[in-house]
């Protein structure tokens, strides 16, 4: 891409500087992946800033949060000059906590254990480098030929992200995927249509507060095979019984 | 056929009728999902060889068939293109739903884009339970309606009420 | 090399019917509706072409008909219920689905399969990639109008199939992998009996050889067909054999490989440098046999011991994210987990092979003739289940 190619030379110096700041912070506790965090060390100086966190899951994988104004430029750059041309995926993520639970209420899931789970926080809760917002785009990016990957993460406030469909024409499908199942606005995307469902399909399934209605007409029936073996049968009564009281 | 609307065929004529029928099924293949594949083992393999069944596969059109095998998972976008295969073939007309997902839905009971059965668009006459049903059990689908077929009595099928759907 | 030749007469063929598009006193452009119930689209695929005469403009494929919701059903399933979920992705490969959600869960809970586990996973792997890729020889052949292929790939199948269900139970859908290992060991003599299944397997290749790639139809259809050059590969995500036959050396198994035994035996990634519809089909067909390879090779050195691993009872993976791909039979399957400590997934990502594979489409059939639309398709061998999930 020749637009990478402009990138690159103004990434260099001024926020070399910030960027060691930020790295500073990051302190791995036992043992230290040096590979990966060399890797995020030289994606840091090639974007400049742009970079809000990084983690790095040792012997594992790598994950980096960008700011969402500069989403584009950081797959420009992770093409470019980091050389990670192989376009892995791309898909969102809805962090709420489901407001239905996990949907598993019958009386056996109850004596599990599980009725914990059912009660919801609002509190939002991201995973690995952190987020600010109920929906982040998460993509993952390859190099072909010293085998590393890089996880990008971007938060979207306002529901809107700059599309990739320019540096890499294969994010087409993907983001139209995340605009049909999340409702996510991909700024520069050439055509976002329904991929998936009938086009009068109504809400955004893959949210957290989208109901799965069967689950809700009719309960789920809980794990059947904890049926009680014929000399057994007492203990499994008694825990559904408490489950009811 | 001036007998079928006086509503009396003679038995032998009926006899002999449903088993030239029962043994020259036109099977259309409306493979969908995972049990495609066991349908397609059941038609194409030569260790269960549907064609002794005297049950003909890969008619051009639907509108050749007798029978429709609905193997797998149909989702709502789907549906209406099943609703219209099944308009489009002849009377009389045999549906065999194969596998969980055809019959109710199966591992995807709770899904938001899958029919709960395709019973829900189009009648069906056998049901064959697996996921995905050995193309054995396909075949025994296919014995049993066949001997629905030949207990079959042309003239009720005909002059009936035409079968609705809601 | 060829490519670029190529390349450069798909360039000018679709320019050439841009051209006539715009000239007003041509023939009328028409619509084709290709499917969704097309024998040529492997379930329920439907592509919009649009023609020029016999030349295609524009293809769009609609795509749905086969969504079931995985990701989201993933959510409201315990780690064991996914299992029998993914099963049904690629439902030709079934084993291969589970593999590296597995591997992905044992990452997040820090638990490594016995040895034994690993090397039977990897021949159970290897043999769902030969009951999938077999399907695709004789199809491939059976969408350019020889049907005696698919009489031969049907046949053998079935002995690859019994050896899966010898172990697993399953015919198709085996659900046997395991958090923290496999559900049962091998069957007494099931060793032997697969080493002369994927004797049969090699056969069943030889006659491939005699019967597809030898023959002058099929390489007049296939030749120069469909030509994906490697830089466009990479962007779109191919992957599998598809990359492969563009010239890419990228095989997960060798160079990714987490929790699977490629490490300890002695095989080789084939490549194509064509990157056109044949090439496609003959890396798979090298594949195949030496997917049979790997299959003896570690049947001769499987260790003996325990194959599950110590796994508490009620399932529970910690918090955190995890990301796996294994090299399926289709491409690179990898699953995106994210785990809140519960008993099942909070959300669970699915990189599947064919979505971004078939993501070329669009490229990929323009300028192309109305009968190449079936041989591309065909050679770029994608499953609906994976497609739209």
């Amino acid at each position: 891409m020749s637009s990478a190619e402009n990138e690159t030379p103004q990434a260099d110096g001024a926020e070399e500087a910030a960027a060691g700041a930020e790295e500073a912070e990051e302190v791995e506790e036992a043992p230290v992946d040096e590979a990966r965090e060399a890797l995020v060390e030289r994606f840091r100086s090639e974007m400049g800033e742009g970079v809000i966190e990084h983690h790095i899951e040792v012997g594992r994988d790598t994950w980096v949060r960008v700011e969402n104004g500069s989403w584009r430029h950081a797959a420009e750059v992770a093409k470019g000059a980091m050389g990670m041309d192989y376009f892995d995926f791309l898909s969102a993520m809805d962090w709420m906590e489901s407001p239905y639970g996990r949907s598993e209420d019958s009386s056996v899931d109850l004596a599990l254990g599980r009725a914990e789970a059912a009660e919801v926080s609002d509190e939002i809760v991201t995973g690995y480098a952190g987020g600010d917002s109920r929906f982040q785009v998460f993509a993952r990016l390859s190099n072909l030929v010293n085998h590393t990957s890089l996880t990008l993460k971007v938060d979207l406030p306002d529901l809107t992200v700059a599309s990739w469909v320019e540096v890499f024409a294969g994010a087409a499908w993907h983001e139209r995927e995340a605009w049909e199942m999340f409702g996510l606005n991909f700024e520069g995307h050439p055509s976002l249509r329904a991929l998936y469902l009938p086009t009068d399909f109504e809400g955004h399934p893959l949210r957290k507060d989208f109901p799965l209605l069967a689950r809700h007409v009719k309960p789920w029936p809980g794990i059947v095979d904890v049926e009680p073996m014929p000399g057994e049968d007492e203990p499994k009564e008694e825990a559904t019984a408490e489950a009811g009281a | 056929m001036g007998l079928v609307e006086s509503g009396k065929i003679p038995k032998p004529l009926t006899y002999l009728l449903n088993l030239s029928r029962r043994y020259s099924l036109w099977m259309y293949q409306w493979g969908l999902a995972c049990c495609a594949l066991e349908m397609a083992s059941a038609m194409v393999s030569p260790r269960y060889d549907i064609m002794r069944l005297g049950v003909i596969p890969f008619p051009a059109s639907p509108r050749q068939a007798d029978l429709v095998c609905i193997s797998g998972t149909v989702t709502d976008k789907m549906a209406p293109a099943v609703l219209r295969l099944w308009e489009q073939m002849p009377d009389p007309k045999y549906v065999i739903s194969m596998g969980s997902c055809a019959n109710c839905g199966g591992p995807y009971w709770d899904s938001y884009s899958v029919t709960k059965g395709v019973d829900q668009i189009i009648p069906v006459d056998v049901y064959v339970p697996g996921c995905p049903p050995r193309p054995e059990a396909l075949l025994e689908g296919i014995v049993l309606l066949q001997e629905k077929i030949q207990n079959e009595d042309m003239a009720t099928r005909w002059t009936g009420d035409p079968i609705v759907v809601s | 090399m060829a490519i670029t030749e190529r390349d450069q007469l798909n360039y000018i063929a679709t320019q050439a019917a841009d051209a006539r598009v715009n000239v007003e006193l041509e023939t009328e452009g028409m619509t084709i509706n290709i499917g969704p119930q097309h024998p040529a689209t492997h379930g329920t695929l439907r592509i919009v072409a649009r023609l020029d005469g016999e030349q295609v403009i524009s293809a769009d494929p609609v795509m749905g008909y086969m969504h079931r919701g995985y990701e989201k059903l993933t959510e409201v399933r315990s780690y064991p219920q996914v299992t029998t979920l993914i099963n049904r992705i690629d439902w030709v490969g079934s084993f291969a689905n589970e593999v590296p959600f597995i591997l992905a869960a044992e990452q997040l809970m820090d638990i490594e399969a016995p040895e034994r586990a690993r090397y039977i996973r990897t021949v159970l792997f290897e043999l769902s990639r030969i009951a999938n890729i077999i399907l695709f020889l004789g199809d491939m052949a059976v969408q350019l109008g020889a049907i005696t292929p698919a009489f031969f790939a049907f046949r053998d199948r079935e002995f690859v199939l019994n050896q899966i269900e010898a172990v697993t139970g399953g015919r198709f859908h085996p659900n046997f992998d395991r958090i923290g290992g496999l559900k049962d060991d091998l069957p007494a003599g099931w060793i032997k009996e697969t080493k002369q299944a994927m004797d049969k397997v090699r056969t069943f290749c030889d006659q491939m050889d005699d019967l597809v790639v030898g023959n002058e139809i099929f390489l007049q259809r296939c030749v120069g067909i469909g030509v994906i050059p490697p830089s466009v590969a990479l962007e779109y995500g191919l992957s599998g054999a598809n990359l492969r036959s563009s010239g890419v050396d990228w095989d997960l198994r060798r160079d990714e490989n987490i929790g699977l035994a490629y490490d300890e035996i002695d095989w080789k990634v084939w490549t194509h440098d064509d990157g056109d519809s044949f090439a496609r089909y003959w890396v798979r067909l090298q594949e195949t046999r030496e997917a049979a390879n790997i299959v003896d090779q570690l049947l001769d050195n499987i260790p003996g011991g325990p194959i599950m691993a110590k796994v508490p009872r009620i399932i529970k993976v910690p918090e955190g994210e995890a990301y796996v791909r294994t090299e399926n039979p289709l491409g690179e399957m990898g699953y995106y987990i994210v785990s809140r400590g519960d008993t099942g997934p909070f959300r669970v990502k699915i990189r599947s092979a064919s979505f971004s594979n078939m993501s070329i489409t669009s490229w990929i059939l323009r300028g192309v003739y109305v009968p190449d639309i079936i041989t591309i398709l065909a050679s770029m061998y994608f499953i609906l289940g994976d497609l739209d999930r």
